[in-house]
């Protein structure tokens, strides 16, 4: 007799993604397909799966060899050179462009932490979602817009 | 996308490392850049934009020319 397959529940892409950024916000770095799973009570593989086929741009990418999120953009699940704080919350932003957006989206005022690239000499930013910072400092883009996404992480 | 503290940091890091200058914006316009770019995606109704949408955005805020125009 031949066994039956038993297929595991599919995740909603858009219950997914609000659930991501929901805990991205919340912890600090995105879920791990484990915590994926138990929300949505299916296991960690079907978790990466859904992540995988999310098929929203480049703002949530996964890491190729474990599956789990590398970045929901404009969060960095892995250490960076840009912490933004804001009270006994801290986030990891992409790039110095990132770093803003984690802002816009908390829809808080923060502070970044992060390091001139060139002398390493520490810089506070204050950024206000509201408010034009007005600090001197300078964000230079190495790479045209055309290849901003040839290499995402270099980027 | 690199902070520095100034162009002249970014002028001495693009010689060190031998890089070509790529484009040197101001903080603020970047604050509004991100503010134009990034849209709460816990949102229902949020969807990735397409091509030309991005390229608008990156005019609406002044960032116009061959350096900024994405890939068709």
């Amino acid at each position: 007799m031949a066994t039956p397959l038993t297929r595991e529940p599919a995740i909603d892409p858009v219950a997914l993604r609000v659930f991501v950024y929901d805990e991205t916000l919340a912890r600090g770095r995105p879920p791990s397909s484990a915590v994926i799973g138990a929300r949505f009570d299916t296991s960690p593989r079907e978790a990466r799966r859904a992540l995988a086929s999310l098929n929203i741009g480049k703002t949530v990418l996964v890491d190729p060899r474990s599956g789990e999120i590398w970045m929901a953009g404009p969060f960095s699940a892995v250490a960076s050179a840009y912490r933004v704080v804001s009270g006994s919350r801290d986030w990891w932003a992409n790039c110095a462009w990132d770093m803003f957006g984690v802002s816009m989206i908390a829809n808080e005022r923060v502070l970044i932490e992060t390091r001139c690239t060139d002398c390493a000499e520490p810089m506070t930013i204050a950024c206000d979602p509201a408010v034009e910072p007005s600090d001197d400092a300078v964000v230079h883009f190495l790479l045209p817009a055309s290849h901003w996404y040839d290499d995402i992480g270099f980027t | 996308m690199s902070i520095f503290r100034s162009e002249e940091h970014v002028r001495q890091w693009i010689r060190a490392h031998d890089y070509q200058m790529g484009a040197v914006v101001p903080l603020s316009q970047v604050w509004r850049l991100a503010r134009a770019w990034y849209n709460d995606p816990r949102s229902a109704s949020w969807r990735p934009r397409t091509r030309d949408e991005s390229q608008a955005v990156l005019a609406s805020v002044g960032l116009t020319g061959d350096f900024w125009e994405l890939r068709r």
